[in-house]
């Protein structure tokens, strides 16, 4: 009788097995083509490929993961917003989800609310302010930078903790910068609270000040007081005007640099052909 | 006292007649006289001098606001109840003796002045325009830093991308199991730093660099994806891609464009 059942057994699988395979190959091949279709930006043939493995292939495992792909796919369109905002949540709750794409799809669920609440949906950025204090520290931190950006500066300002914490935590330089600028948006004294809080080497710069004054005037035209971690960032965004005419005097942003380095904080003093003068100095 | 014969009785009938007979009579006698001349004309200076002194006092009270006045020296008064009696002190004390020499006097004040000057001079290099301390940029400031970071951000972003790549297809050569750009998570930090790209690409309208950026990003998703079980095989079809797209050209391309603008 055992030998019966197992006989039985090993039949079905073989009758099965070459079924299965064909369809692994056939349901991969189809998502394979979906994905290179989404590489080439190729939206419309992306999404009909995409529907086509879940109509061909219900059960196959592919179908969720193809879930991120239809949401790149409705955002890429453009003007089906929602629906794109949908199809990350269903990737979120799926079972295939994988956890490379699960960063990414909360990153894209962060992009489409904030979009939504740009267009005129305030409530959209709840999505936002509600990963502000998401598990995931790349989430977390991504939230925040993004909320930095509301029009609505009460709301804005919610960021700023997080943002804190970056400054305070965060070694990668190119985040520290996002979150100081950010932070200079929202909330200039916390940055000034956490630049004052991080110890520095004794005699290194915290702070670096421009005042531009336009010929015979007294108040400045442009006033700037950052984090002297900024200083080559902030010297490179200086208006083109102002940039022509350092470079007339011969003063590029290394130079500038260099100049009031070594001079420890003295006042660098540019005047333009113009009558207007440029005052650069570190604190 | 004078020594003129005409007694004050007489003087004094002389004033008590007409003006015009008084006016004669005095001419007359002042003629004869020296010592009353001499008189006269000391009067008559006096009277002239005390004439500029009224025209000086005119102009000075001219000059003053009488409305306010009482108010100022009122205030005044109030400020002066205020300050705590004290005895005069004389700090400068020490220098009176030097009264009697001014020359020493004004060499020594000389000094000190300028001792003072050297201090504020070598004190701060510079003089500071202001002394405020708190941060601030103007929003449209910090917009125009942001498009600066998005070029560097982009321009490092690609320049990683392309020694990934390079490495993966090197390593696919080589024959090698996993790239080293893959086993140590670089495709995924760099996925990550793409998330702030995308915004800032869109808002600063750098579509081309965008598109590029966007490629990669697929790439590195579906290596990051593979690259547990990889392949040779999987590496081959991977490069054959990457090459056919043209893509390590384009990273290139955008690369210098991006290095023009920064």
């Amino acid at each position: 009788m055992r030998k019966t059942i197992a006989f039985i057994g090993l039949a079905v699988i073989l009758s099965f097995g070459p079924g299965l395979r064909a369809q692994t190959a056939a349901d991969e091949a189809l998502f394979r083509e979906a994905k290179l279709l989404v590489f080439d930006k190729d939206w419309r043939a992306a999404l009909d490929k995409i529907g086509e493995l879940g109509d061909k292939y219900p059960s196959s495992p592919l179908v969720g993961q193809a879930l991120f792909y239809k949401g790149e796919c409705l955002n890429g369109l453009g003007g089906r917003e929602r629906e794109a905002l949908r199809a990350y949540k269903d990737y979120l709750k799926s079972a295939e989800a994988r956890a490379n794409l699960v960063e990414e799809a909360e990153g894209r669920i962060i992009d489409l609310s904030f979009d939504l609440y740009d267009g005129g949906d305030a409530a959209a950025l709840r999505e936002v302010e509600a990963r502000l204090e998401h598990k995931n520290m790349v989430v977390r931190y991504y939230a925040a930078y993004k909320l930095s950006l509301a029009k609505d500066k009460k709301t804005a300002a919610k960021a700023a903790p997080v943002l804190v914490r970056i400054v305070e935590t965060e070694k990668d330089p190119e985040l520290l910068d996002r979150a100081r600028i950010a932070l200079l948006r929202v909330s200039p004294e916390s940055l000034k609270d956490v630049e004052d809080r991080t110890p520095v080497r004794i005699g290194s710069p915290r702070m670096l000040r421009i005042r531009i004054r336009e010929g015979g005037r007294k108040e400045p035209v442009f006033s700037l007081n950052i984090p002297f971690a900024l200083a080559d960032l902030a010297l490179s965004a200086l208006d083109e005007d102002d940039k022509a005419a350092l470079r007339k005097k011969g003063y590029d942003i290394k130079k500038i640099m260099g100049d009031l380095t070594r001079s420890k904080g003295s006042i660098l003093k540019i005047t333009g052909d113009d009558g207007s003068v440029i005052e650069i100095w570190i604190d | 006292m004078t020594k003129c014969a005409m007694s004050e009785t007489r003087r004094e009938d002389l004033l008590a007649g007409d003006p015009e007979g008084r006016r004669k009579a005095m001419a007359e006698h002042l003629d004869k006289c020296p010592e009353c001349r001499a008189e006269t004309e000391a009067v008559e200076r006096l009277l002239q001098e005390t004439e500029a002194v009224r025209a000086e006092i005119r102009a000075a009270a001219a000059s003053v606001d009488w409305e306010t006045l009482p108010g100022l020296i009122a205030d005044r008064a109030r400020a002066a109840s205020r300050k705590p009696e004290r005895a005069p002190s004389r700090p400068w004390g020490w220098l009176l003796p030097l009264g009697m020499k001014p020359a020493l006097a004004g060499l020594i004040a000389g000094l000190v002045v300028g001792a003072a000057a050297m201090y504020f001079v070598l004190r701060a290099p510079g003089s500071r325009p202001d002394r405020d301390l708190g941060f601030y940029a103007s929003g449209e400031f910090l917009d125009r830093a942001e498009l600066e970071m998005a070029r560097r951000n982009t321009l490092d972003y690609l320049e990683k991308s392309q020694y990934v790549l390079l490495d993966v297809f090197g390593s696919a050569r080589a024959g090698s199991v996993t790239p080293a750009a893959l086993r140590s998570g670089q495709t995924r930090d760099l996925l990550a730093r793409k998330k702030y790209l995308n915004g800032q690409l869109e808002r600063f309208q750098m579509s081309k660099a965008k598109a590029i950026c966007d490629q990669i990003e697929m790439l590195f998703r579906e290596l990051s994806e593979i690259s547990e079980e990889m392949s040779a095989a999987e590496f081959e079809r991977i490069r054959g891609f990457v090459e056919e797209r043209q893509l390590l050209l384009k990273i290139n391309l955008v690369r210098k464009e991006l290095e023009r603008e920064i």
